[in-house]
């Protein structure tokens, strides 16, 4: 315990006889932990996001996308290529699926930007087709009006339900929505007569949804859908009701040309595409924390050298080769560790202050990895300095001058 | 004690090999006051390096408190070093970023056995007894060359050694300086029975110790 103090305190010592060089020796560590923080901090916050977004639909909706997307497996290149040549849903498969006897609901989806102008505003933003049973998807809180009603959607009223963050921009107050009308590309004006809560997603909370039947009018005139959600209420059925609606597209079109996913399939592909994208930056952050490590090395190398004599002092009254190597080991972890630590410190301050516009996220395993991968470097590049301190002969290093 | 048998140590400086001491047999008692007299380059400091196991002989063998060192290894020679050697230079070897006292209580950090004193009263105690108890607190470089060697001397004493090394103690300090240092060590002999041996080149200081060793182109010689 008497020795570990002493060593540590011998540690400070230095650092605060050589303020500046030691400052300057750390900052490579400290830039480096700070990248691969921030990074980190990045990876896991945009990662967590997705997987919000993922959780505000529930796990209990099937997802048809055309092409093999996601979990289809093979690379990202069929992926994309069997997206390219791929069909485009239309209502005749909308209807097919409604036929579904396990389905809750079924809801086409088709989305849309568009130049959106009310009497006060002008703004650019999502118009999106839906049906009736839109809201069950995303439990949608009503906050005025009402949601599109079913004949709606059968008699292509020209009827909207805003989102919050959208009403707010086209109007003074969001609440003044319900009961306006605005123009949509100057050729189709739609009634507001609902205003429901933002959910997060930035695409829904700056959209008007619109019955699908209106947008064939004039916006959507191929009369496709990008995708169908199918909502199923008891999760033990997921599976069946998947298997089902794959028989029904299969009367229609091949096995590569669409794709019915789990939300938990898209989450498992979400999750392994995170994790090489974190790797990726890691390896990154790393190089300027090898660099950082590099410069540890080289001034303890030089103090090694500016302090030969006591080294030989110390060795003359009794220090084993062992006490000198743990002695500028301390140094260079302590070295390293205290870079770390300032590096996290700063990440930490600035993940604060970016948090609330961007999702960023610093959790306990970033921390300890930080701090484990500064000691680490400590450890390792002091070693090879500590080493040629421990191994100079006492008479020689005691006669240097 | 020290039991040295035709001890030798050479070294190659550029293509010419230098024989720093060649053959040397000696034996050293226990509480003896010895000098080992010789000029610059005799090879006495090698010497003193061997006995001090800061330095290995080429052949021959040395035996210190009834151990062969030849078989020890870096570490008990070093533990050797810490709990029965202290060391006294010309040239003091204080750390100089350390205090004084500091200076004083680093072998005890380095101790390998707990030791059954408090060290930190024992090390004032020296400095007391030796004359600089006011002067702890400062840095070497803080005060005049004998105070250092007073300090050095209680850093040698600290670990209650059987052997105390001086190697030319006095050959930074003016007569009257080094006339007290030697006083202090001629002391510690009587008082403790410390075995103590000085290396130096001055006849005057030799002369003050009990048995004169004289070595000349790294052999003993008889007479000087």
């Amino acid at each position: 315990m008497k020795y570990a103090i002493s060593v540590i305190k011998n540690a400070i010592g230095e650092f605060e006889r050589n303020r500046v060089r030691t400052f300057l020796t750390s900052l490579g560590i400290m830039i480096g932990v700070f990248s691969v923080v921030m990074l980190l901090a990045l990876g896991i916050g945009l990662k967590n996001y997705l997987e919000q977004q993922f959780e505000d639909i529930g796990s209990n909706v099937l997802f048809v996308f055309p092409g093999q997307g996601f979990g289809g497996g093979g690379s990202f290149g069929q992926a994309f290529s069997s997206f390219a040549n791929s069909i485009q849903f239309d209502e005749r498969d909308y209807k097919n699926l409604k036929q579904l006897s396990t389905a809750d609901y079924v809801v086409p989806g088709y989305i849309t930007t568009k130049q959106i102008e009310s009497k006060y505003e002008k703004t650019a933003g999502s118009i999106q087709g839906v049906n009736d049973e839109y809201d069950e998807l995303f439990n949608f809180e009503i906050l005025a009006g009402e949601f599109l009603s079913r004949s709606d959607i059968s008699s292509r009223s020209k009827v909207g339900v805003i989102a919050e963050t959208l009403a707010d921009e086209l109007f003074d107050e969001p609440d003044d929505a319900v009961g306006q009308t605005v123009e949509v590309d100057s050729n189709l004006r739609i009634k507001i007569i609902g205003l429901v809560k933002d959910i997060g997603d930035p695409e829904q909370d700056n959209s008007i949804m619109i019955p699908y039947t209106t947008t064939f009018l004039t916006i959507n005139p191929d009369k496709t859908f990008l995708s169908i959600y199918i909502g199923v209420s008891d999760s033990s059925l997921v599976t069946q009701t998947k298997k089902d609606a794959e028989d029904i597209l299969l009367r229609r079109y091949d096995d590569d040309q669409f794709s019915v996913i789990e939300p938990s399939e898209i989450l498992d592909t979400v999750t392994q595409i995170f994790s090489i994208v974190n790797g990726v930056l890691i390896a990154i952050g790393s190089v300027s924390l090898i660099v950082g490590g590099i410069g540890i090395m080289n001034i303890m190398y030089a103090s090694v050298t500016d302090r030969t004599r006591e080294i030989g002092i110390r060795r003359s009254i009794g220090a084993t080769k062992s006490d000198i190597m743990i002695q500028f080991m301390a140094e260079s972890t302590i070295l390293s560790l205290l870079g770390g630590l300032v590096g996290l410190l700063l990440a930490g301050i600035i993940v604060l202050i970016v948090r609330p516009f961007f999702p960023l996220e610093i959790n306990l395993s970033t921390v300890l990895v930080s701090l484990g991968i500064s000691s680490v470097i400590g450890i390792f590049f002091g070693s090879f300095p500590a080493r040629s301190a421990a191994n100079l002969t006492p008479i020689e290093a005691i006669r240097y001058e | 004690m020290i039991e040295l048998k035709k001890v030798s140590k050479h070294y190659t400086l550029g293509e010419e090999e230098v024989k720093a001491v060649s053959d040397i047999s000696l034996t050293i008692k226990e509480g003896e006051y010895a000098s080992i007299l010789g000029t610059s380059g005799s090879g006495k400091s090698t010497l003193m390096h061997i006995i001090g196991l800061l330095d290995q002989a080429t052949s021959g063998s040395v035996k210190l408190f009834n151990q062969n060192i030849e078989k020890l290894k870096d570490n008990e020679i070093s533990t050797i070093r810490n709990e029965n050697i202290g060391f006294i230079f010309q040239s003091y070897n204080l750390i100089p970023k350390l205090t004084v006292m500091e200076n004083v209580l680093l072998p005890t950090i380095y101790a390998k056995h707990k030791l059954d004193y408090d060290v930190q009263k024992r090390a004032q105690e020296l400095l007391e007894r030796i004359g600089i108890g006011h002067r702890a607190d400062f840095h070497p470089n803080k005060i005049s060359g004998g105070q250092q060697q007073r300090a050095a001397i209680a850093r040698a004493l600290i670990m209650k050694p059987k052997l105390i090394l001086a190697d030319e103690p006095t050959g930074n300090l003016d007569t009257k300086t080094g006339d007290e240092i030697l006083d202090l060590l001629e002391e510690l002999n009587d008082d403790l029975g410390v075995t103590i041996i000085i290396v130096t080149h001055e006849k005057e200081v030799a002369d003050r110790t009990k048995r004169q060793i004289y070595i000349r182109d790294g052999e003993l010689v008889k007479k000087y």
